[in-house]
Order: structure tokens, then sequence, then C-alpha cells
């Protein structure tokens, strides 16, 4: 497609450059700062006289932590994590969203169903009742506790029904002459068509996994069965009492490796990010529309 | 009559095999614990249970509501969220419309990636970033100094403070909603583009008769379901970045619930904001359901 | 629609239910195991075996616990070793026949909360390690096991010594009704002491001499500001660290409050004999006009309200201030750190300047508190824990220095219960100042079963630092040195120039429902008189709200208790 290009549009294309380029940079900026405290000496990391480059530059964290394995072993249990997790949620929304995406008319219960599901993104029994509800079931201290809980996100399920809702009418009911089943249906048509919906809830999926600490130190009975986001959790430490005893001291001083601390934080991100560009070949334009269309 | 029914019922069927699993895990994980609402109404102790503690009435949210500073704390809440919402929507909005517009997909992707970035971090990490940033010695002053204005203690100031909560939370999340308005615009049909430019319709209207509408079901539903959220202005964040100087403007219903609990894990008054947080995210986002449905007979979920 | 939605809600309904029928009769189990264990201990107390603190059990005997940790902190620990691994469980099971069933372990910073869950479903180990506040909750739900006799019959006379080291004013806390329920680990309370750090390079940079009164501190504190104590051609540093919360753990203002006589949020004995609250007294004015006149002359930081501790301690380490009100430790960390980055550093304690002709007196609880080692009503064997408290402080001894070590994974701190000697520190002190001034080469670590624990530690750093190497000084003037932290501090403790702080019991009621409005109350207000956002009349304003927010009546509740527990 070869747009005729006025000036303005010439003009809006520099303007859009520098803006998005701007934005940009607001979002690396951060990263660049905690790559350059990972790097210095620690003094200089605790005095913040670390900006966008090193000072004191040192790989001592970096050596540190190759050789640690709790590091290496919450790695393993997160990608684990994510693979299950990411697996069992898709599959949940996939299946969920698509009878929901139906009309009233082609389904009656419909919205009923709907809103059994949306009341649970108001309504929640809160820490305790989950944690006993959790243990019940005999969850815990095994990785379901980590997904089953969160199975279903009503949120991305509720966005994927609007998703499913846009697929055309036209390409349903041809499935639907040639005796297409639901399932093949949903497989056929509506997975394939909407492959930009469906790879942004599956990065939305996996970043919650990678992200999500607080059930790992929840349910989980011991660190060694931590994800690493969890892991990462034990490493900050706050001291929230007026008498410290002599304890906390210890603790102070060994966790007062800031560079250790940002090191792991930064490798903690890293995967996440290595992923990311993978997926995002979906939200190409014209990829999914077209490759469809026979 | 009765034929007619059965032979729907079969005809749907599959429809309800599809949804036995979600609603299995829903019953099980998210209707299962909300027993606990009872807390609200009980003095409960962690010893005695559930249905051992005492049955206090509505004495948790009477003495929630009447602290002294509650309608300060909950209007705070409200409007630094409100403006979260409406900024948490239309920014990455026209982000995703102008990445949208960039000519070169190697840029494309470099800019939404890092985009993204932020929303990996979190605000004990974010916290020191922004502190830099905006201190009296930090690069915003600097400039400010610069241009031979006063500097400006931006996380002391009452007018500034909440600014800085919003702006660094949109800052924070906007690659989040900017993919799903992304997904949503590659979603159009290339055919109304395509139609759209037969009829001489230039860049403008094409956004105007074609995007814009094309996106509208999901900028409402994300609207919608933000508004759930109205009473969740942002704990962490908050609670990482306020100083007792801005407490007036800042200081929200979390923040504030967690001060109670440092004397005392005090479980039933949290359990009863909660609820009360609960109900009001119902209400408001059934209204937007409602007159969603009622005005262009959408139905959003 | 509406019927198949009500259709949901009954299933998860019956759901629920079945939920609370089974935390139900959880709780029915409770009751009744209650009087069985009550039964199984006087039983246990009159076994033939004799009254041996270290006397092996005939039968194994499980020991359930729960363990808040930390990473090992000696780096020659073996490599992927777990709590259950731990060498202390391992001679134990040897030497007494215990085996530790660990129901969960959790990093230190998740533990309250985590076991805060545990208590709410009702999970409850045998050995507990818990706060004063949870041990509270615990006794008043009748959750805890009267130890007294397992305590008299089987506590080896160091536990004892160690527990009763304050002649019992820290076991009578938790004792009711003659009957104890938990055994107290607790450090001298003179740690607390409010001390004032200086930089001593800069002093002597400009000139001048270490204040001994708040007037001469402004001073100082002026010329830090304005003289570039630091030579450095800019006017980058300024006099007083400080952090929003103005009482705190460290770098904050209870030194400079303390010095003038001022004692928010501690409660003092008036003239009437009653206690009074520490932030409504005119002397609390006092400092806060004093504060506000420092912060117009740039001797706080001007966003010293914004900075958290973590900020405040950069600042030092970046050498950007000279003076920090604070307790014995600081050279260990932060002001280490600084003498890293800056080899000509210089910090030394001075005691709380005076004011008004009289000395600074620094506020001391009446206990300083680390837990309470307290046993489930439930568990079978009480005096096993208490056997295990004795163990632990056995294993230190000199005896068994060849196997009780890191690298043959023993993990000190993940062995509970560890009731520590309070004099500990004391007399560490005294052990390494003997062993460097008569040039011995081993300090004397161990004297009548009673082990000095860091002994060799400390005096190794004080050696090395003897010789020339700067990097031992922390260790070595926080703890040894007689001119350093705790070195003032012991001196400040025997000439008693401290005030107490006479409360020490729980929180009271009206204290839990208001307690956070008149924080916020009182962090507002400071805060913004100090920053010259409001004037300094603002206090009395404060003073009448606080009385009538429930100040008044927690005041009225402190005094109830105070007739009843002082002594």
């Amino acid at each position: 497609m070869v747009y005729k290009q006025s000036i303005g549009r010439k003009l809006f294309v520099v303007v859009n450059g520098f803006v998005l380029t701007a934005v940009m940079l607001l979002g690396v900026l951060p990263f660049v700062h905690l790559l350059a405290i990972s790097l210095s000496s620690n003094s200089a990391a605790m005095a913040a006289e670390v900006k966008l480059w090193p000072v004191g530059f040192t790989l001592e964290a970096y050596n540190y932590l190759a050789q640690k394995s709790e590091f290496l072993r919450s790695l393993g249990i997160s990608a684990e994590r994510v693979a299950l997790g990411t697996a069992v949620n898709m599959l949940l929304v996939v299946i969920t969203a698509y009878p929901l995406s139906k009309s009233n008319a082609q389904f009656k219960y419909r919205t009923a169903y709907v809103w059994f599901f949306a009341v649970t993104m108001f309504f929640g029994g809160g820490l305790i009742p989950t944690y006993i509800v959790v243990k019940e079931t005999g969850l815990l201290n095994t990785i379901w506790a980590l997904i089953l809980p969160g199975a279903l996100s009503v949120w991305n399920m509720v966005m994927l029904l609007n998703f499913f809702r846009n697929v055309p009418k036209d390409m349903e009911e041809a499935a639907v002459i040639d005796g297409a089943s639901h399932w093949a249906l949903l497989w056929k048509v509506y997975l394939p068509v909407s492959l930009p919906a469906i790879a942004t809830i599956v990065l939305f999926t996996v970043v919650g996994h990678w992200n999500s600490w607080f059930d790992g130190i929840l349910y989980m009975n011991s660190p060694e069965k931590y994800p690493l986001q969890s892991y990462l959790s034990t490493l900050v430490t706050s001291i929230n009492k007026q008498a410290i005893s002599v304890e906390d001291l210890k603790r102070l001083e060994n966790v007062s490796e800031k560079t250790l601390r940002t090191a792991q934080i930064f490798l903690g991100a890293l995967p996440i990010m290595l992923v990311y560009p993978f997926l995002q070949r979906y939200f190409i334009k014209g990829i999914t529309v077209g490759s469809v269309k026979e | 009559m009765k034929n007619k029914a059965l032979r729907r019922f079969r005809l749907e069927l599959p429809l309800h095999l599809l949804l036995i699993p979600g609603v299995l895990v829903t019953l099980v994980y998210a209707y299962g614990p909300m027993f606990g609402i009872v807390m609200a109404f009980q003095k409960f102790s962690p010893a005695l249970g559930f249905l051992h503690s005492k049955w206090v009435g509505l004495k948790n949210f009477k003495y929630v509501f009447n602290l002294p500073d509650f309608s300060q704390v909950l209007w705070n809440t409200f409007y630094i969220s409100l403006l979260k919402v409406a900024l948490g929507i239309v920014v990455p909005l026209v982000l995703a419309l102008l990445l949208n517009e960039a000519a070169k997909n190697w840029f494309k992707r470099l800019v939404q990636t890092s985009i993204f970035l932020p929303f990996f971090l979190s605000w004990t990490v974010l916290g020191g970033v922004i502190f830099e940033l905006f201190s009296l010695k930090g690069p915003i002053n600097s400039l400010i100094s610069g241009l031979g204005a006063q500097p400006i203690m931006f996380l002391g100031s009452n007018t500034w403070f909440p600014a800085i909560i919003v702006g660094s939370d949109v800052w924070k999340g906007m690659g989040y909603n900017m993919i799903i308005f992304l997904a949503a615009i590659v979603g159009i049909n290339m055919n109304l583009y395509e139609a759209a430019e037969v009829d001489g319709a230039g860049k403008w209207k094409q956004l105007i008769h074609v995007t814009l509408p094309g996106i509208a079901p999901i900028v409402i539903l994300l609207s919608t379901l933000s508004i759930g959220g109205i009473l969740n202005a942002g704990f962490d964040q908050i609670l990482i970045l306020y100083n007792p100087t801005v407490y007036e403007s800042a200081d929200v219903i979390d923040t504030f619930v967690y001060r109670l609990g440092i004397f005392d894990q005090q479980y039933a008054p949290a359990a009863a904001i909660g609820l009360f947080k609960s109900a009001v995210s119902l209400g408001l986002v059934s209204l937007s359901y409602y007159l969603a449905y009622k005005f262009s007979n959408y139905r959003i979920f | 629609m509406k019927i198949k939605l009500y259709g949901g809600l009954t299933t998860a309904m019956i759901l629920m239910s079945s939920v609370l029928v089974t935390a139900c009769s959880d709780n029915s189990g409770k009751q009744a195991a209650a009087p069985a264990a009550s039964q199984q201990q006087p039983a246990a107390a009159k076994t033939p075996e004799k009254a041996d603190p270290f006397g092996k059990f005939a039968q194994p005997v499980t020991v359930t616990q729960v363990l808040g940790f930390r990473p090992p902190e000696d780096p020659k620990t073996p490599k992927g070793i777990t709590p259950e691994q731990n060498g202390y469980l391992k001679q134990l099971k040897d030497m007494l026949n215990i085996d530790v069933k660990y129901m969960w372990t959790v990093p230190t910073e998740q533990y309250e909360q985590k076991f805060s869950l545990a208590v709410a479903s009702g999970d409850l180990p045998d050995l507990m390690v818990v706060d004063q506040k949870m041990f509270e909750k615990l006794y008043e739900q009748g959750m805890l096991a009267d130890i007294t006799d397992a305590y008299k019959t089987y506590a080896s006379p160091t536990l004892k010594k160690y527990v009763e080291g304050d002649g019992g004013f820290a076991l009578g806390m938790f004792t009711r009704d003659g009957k104890i329920y938990g055994l107290p680990s607790y450090e001298d309370p003179y740690m607390s002491t409010q001390i004032m750090w200086i930089r001593t390079d800069w002093l002597k940079n400009l000139g001048l001499e270490p204040p001994k009164t708040i007037d001469e501190l402004e001073k100082v504190a002026e010329a830090f500001v304005k003289n570039d104590p630091d030579k450095n051609g800019k006017a980058d540093t300024y006099g007083l660290a400080l952090q929003k919360k103005l009482i705190f753990w460290g770098f904050d203002a209870r030194g400079l409050f303390n010095s003038m006589g001022a004692y928010p949020t501690a409660w003092l004995k008036g003239s009437d004999g009653k206690l009074m609250a520490g932030e409504i007294q005119p002397e609390t004015k006092n400092v806060l006009a004093k504060l506000q006149s420092w912060y117009q002359k740039g001797i706080l930081d001007k966003e010293w309200a914004l900075k958290d501790d973590q900020k405040a301690v950069e600042d030092i380490v970046a050498g950007k201030v000279g003076i920090s009100f604070g307790e014995w430790w600081y050279p260990n960390w932060p002001l280490n750190l600084n003498k890293d980055k800056d080899p000509n550093a210089e910090w030394k304690p001075f005691p709380l300047p005076s004011f008004d002709g009289k000395p600074g007196k620094s506020l001391v609880n009446k206990i300083r508190l680390n837990k309470v080692v307290v046993v489930n009503k439930k568990a079978k064997h009480p005096e096993a824990v208490i056997k295990m408290a004795s163990f632990y402080n056995e294993m230190e001894r000199s005896k068994y220095k060849d196997i009780n070590k890191a690298e043959n994974g023993w993990v000190y701190n993940w062995y509970e219960p560890r009731i520590y000697n309070p004099n500990n520190f004391e007399n560490l002190f005294q052990a390494v100042n003997e062993a460097v001034a008569n040039k011995k080469d081993k300090v004397e670590s161990e004297k009548d079963e009673t082990v000095i624990q860091g002994a060799d530690e400390v005096f190794k750093a004080a050696k090395d630092y003897l010789a020339g190497d700067k990097k031992a000084w922390g260790l070595y003037f926080s703890r040894a040195a007689d001119d350093g932290g705790w070195g003032l501090t012991r001196k400040i403790r025997d000439q008693k120039l401290v005030t107490f702080n006479e409360y020490y019991g729980p929180a009271t009621p009206t204290q839990v429902e208001k307690g956070a409005s008149l924080d916020k109350l009182m962090d507002e207000t400071f805060t913004k008189i100090i920053m010259g956002s409001a004037p300094i009349d603002e206090f009395d304003k404060y003073v009448s709200s606080w009385k009538k927010l429930g100040g008044d009546d927690i005041t009225k509740e402190i005094n109830d208790w105070y007739a009843k527990n002082a002594k």
C-alpha cells in the first residue's frame, strides 16, 4: 500500500517518532539505572551515587549469584509454574469465553453465567478463608496451589469474550453449514481469527504467573518450593518496629548488599522480557485476518 | 412446545459442558472462601474461627465510618483512582493509535517492549527511582531552576503529590492496556479500511470512522472494569511514596486500613471495608452495564 | 435466568457449609484435646526418668514447630542445606531422642503473617516462638500450655540463669496467676540507649569541639551546613540526619527529643505518681520549635520529611551528613559503609547533649524483648521443648566446639528455641577487653558454663583493627572499643542517665481502636510544625484533639494497668 504523503502526514510521522521515542526512553531508563547499580560497588550504590552508568564497576554481584543454588532452583520452579499455569489458564479462559460470547438467542443462559463469574471480580472472601479452602482441598505445598485458585481469570475471560464477538458472522455460518461442531468451530474459526487477543492474554498470563510472589509464600511450606519472585521478595528486608534486636542487625548488615539485590531484580525481569518479542509477531497488522480467509 | 425446549437444550448442551470446568473452579476457589464475609459482622478472633467469633452486627462498619478523617480518606481514594482510571484508558489508547501509525516494524516492536518494561518492576524499586527523579536536586528540578523558576518539592506538596501518584501509575501500567488496544486495532477487518480508502477517506477520517468504532467495545469494557476498582487507589505505591505532609491529599482507604492494623491485627474492620468496597464496585459496574445495554443495546460482558 | 443463578449460589452455599463443618469439627477437637494435654503434663513430670535436662527420652518424641528463617550467615555453611538437615537436629536426635518436624518454614519477613494464618486455620505446632502481642492473643484464647512444672523440673541451670537474668522481671510478664506460660528471650534494656554519633573528622576540619549542650550542637550543626566540613568546595552537606518517621528504630529524632527532656510515645511518671503520655507534654513542644528553627537554618535536609530510613542511610553513606542520633550499633552498619567510601571519615559517639543545664537522658524501655517461647496446649511433651531450649545453650559450650561448626552443617539461626544470655553483651565487652589488654591469643569465651556468644569473632576484629585492618572497625568499634558504641552506652548505664518508659503492657482497647488515628494526628502535626507549614501553636490544638479523640481514655486505661502492675 502506498499512500500519497501530504506534508501534514510527513510532519505527523516525524512528531510521532519523537513522541514514541520519548515514551520508550521513559520505559527503558529505570532498567538501565538498575543495571548500572548492579554493576557498581556496594558503597557507591548505598550512597545513591549511581545514576545511569556504573560507579566502581564490578561483576561481583553476578559472580556471587552464579554460584547461588537458590536462585537457579527458584528459577526452575517459576518456569514450571509459568508453563503449567499458562496452559491451564488459557484452556479455561478459551473454553469459558466461547459459550459466553454467544448471543442470548444462541445460548439462553449466558447472562446468568456471565454474572456468576463477574461477581467474583468484586467479592472475595479474603486471605484467611482462601487459605482455608486451599488447605482443605489438599493443595497446600503443591504447585497446584499456585495454579488452581486463579485458574480462571474472569477479567481475561471477559476480554476474550468481547474479542470472540468480533469473529465475522459469515465465517461462523459457513463453518456451521459445513457441519462443524462447537468444538470444531472454536478451534478452527474462533481461535485463528482471535490470535492477537490470544497472544495478548497469553502474555498477561505469563507475566501474572511470573510476577506473583505472595501466593508462593502463603501456600508453600518451605522455601525450596518458592518460585523466583517469592524468593526475591525474601531479599528485601524492612524493619517495622522501634526496638531493633542484635539479630535484626545481622539481617540489616547482610541484606544491605544493594548491588546483589538489584542484580537479582534485574535478572528476575530478564526472562520475561525475552518472551515478549516472541509473542509480538502476532500484533503485526495483516497477518491474522488475511491468513485465515482462504 | 416442550419438544422445542428440549431441542434447544440439546443444541445448547455442548455450551453448558464447556462451562463446567470454569464453573467448578470458580465455585470452589472464588465462592468457597466467601464464607469469610461473615467476618465483617463479627468481632473476629482467629483462635475462635468463623463459627465461634462473637457477632457484632454493623459495629465494624460504624467503627470504620466514624473514624476521624474517614470522609477525607474516602474522597482522596475516589478522586485519585478516578483520575487513574480515566488517564489509564486515554493515554494507552492514544499511544496505541500513535504506535499503529509508526512506519517501521522494528521501531514498533522496540517501543512496545519498552513501554511494557516498567510493568515488571515493583513499587519498592520504582519508589526509589521516582524519589530521585522528583527530588529537589533531581533532574526535573534542575530543569525548572534552569528555566529560572523556583524548585518545587513535588513529593511534599499536596498539589503535586496526587498528580505524581496518578502519573506514575499511568506510566507503569500503560503498556498493559496499550497492548489490549493494539490487539483490538489489529483485529479490525482490513476490508473496512480498503472500503474507506476507496471512498476517499484520509487517515484522519479512517481513524474516526473505522478504527475508533472498531475498538469501542474494548474501550468501554476496560473502562467499566476499571471503574470496578474505583476504591482501590493503589496501596503499595502510596505507602512507599507518601509521608505525613501529604496525608491530607493522599491518605487512601487501603493505607488507612493498613495503619489500623499496626496496633493489632484487626481483621474485622478490614473485612468490613473490603465488603464496602466490593458492594460499591459491583454497584458501579452493574450501573455501567445497564446503561451500556440500555443506550447502545450492547452487553459489555 | 434467575433460577440458574440461584442454583449456582445454592451449590456454593453447600460447599461453604461443608468447609464450615470441617472448621467446626476442628474446633471441637481442640476442646477435647485440651483436658487430655493437661493430664498428660503432670504425668510426664512424674515419670521415673530422672529430671535431667539432657536425659534421653526412652521413646522417640516428636515436636512440631514452624520456622521463620534467614539464609545461613556463615559462608562456610554447605550449599543447598535445608533446615531439616541442620546439624543441631541430628545432635538433638542422638542426644535427647527428639525429632523436630517443621510444619512450614518461611522467611522471617513473612513469619508473622503466615503464623496468623496458622492460628486462624487452627494448625498450630507444639513449639512456637511469638512476640508479646501474639502471646497475649494466644493466652486469652486459652491456647497455651502451663509450662511451670516442665520449666522447674527440666530447665538446665544455664537456661534458668538466662531466663531469670533480670531478677525474674521478664519472666513475670509471661506468668499469670503464678503459672508460667512463656519463656522470654531478651537483651539488656540499656542497649536501646540513644547516643549521638558525630563525624569527628569534620569537627577537626573546622576546629570545633564535640558539643556538650544543645546550643553547642546547634553551632556545630550550622557549621556542618555552612563551612564546608568535607573541604570539597561545595555546599553539599547538612547537619542532622532525619527521616520521615520521627520515632522509629534509627536515624530518627528520638535522641534529640530525649536530650531536651521530651519522650513522645512513651509513658512517664508525673509528679502526681500517675503515668502521662510523653507526646503531649510542653517539652515536646520545645523540641518541635527547635526543629522548626533548625529546618529554616538548613540544619535538617530540606526533604527530610520525604525520606525513609533507606534514604537517610544513603545520605550518611554518601558523606552528606555529619550528625545522627541512634544506638550503639551504627559502626557495623551503616557507618562502616561511609568509611569504605571515604577512608578519612571518622565517627565517634557522644552522650546526649544537655539542655537548660540538665543532662540529656535517653529513654529506655523496661524490657528489650526479642521473643517468647511458648508451648501449644495440645502438645504432648512440653518438657521436650524446655529440654530443647537447654540443649541449645549446652551446644554453645566449648566442649562441642569441634562438632558445632558451620562447615558441618550446623546453622544456629535455624534452630529454635534459642534463649540468650541477657548479659551476653556486657560479658563480651569485658572478656574481649581483658584479652586485648593482656595481649592474649585467645579470648576466654566460657566461664561457669556461661558461653559468651560472638566473643571469638569480636576478639578477632579487635586484634585485626588494632593491627591496622580498617575493615574490622565496624564490629570492633560497635561492640568492644572503650570509646565506641557499647563502650559509651555502658558508661551511661553506670551513671543511670536514662529515663524509663513505665508502660510495658500490651496495647489497651482504646489504643487498638484509636491508636492509628492518634498516630496520624501526631505525625501530621509534628511534621508540619517542623517544616514550617504550621505555626508552633498548632501543638496546643493537637494536645486538645489528642485528648478528645481517645487520648484521655487511653491514659486512664494505662493508669489502671499501672496501678495493678507497678512495682
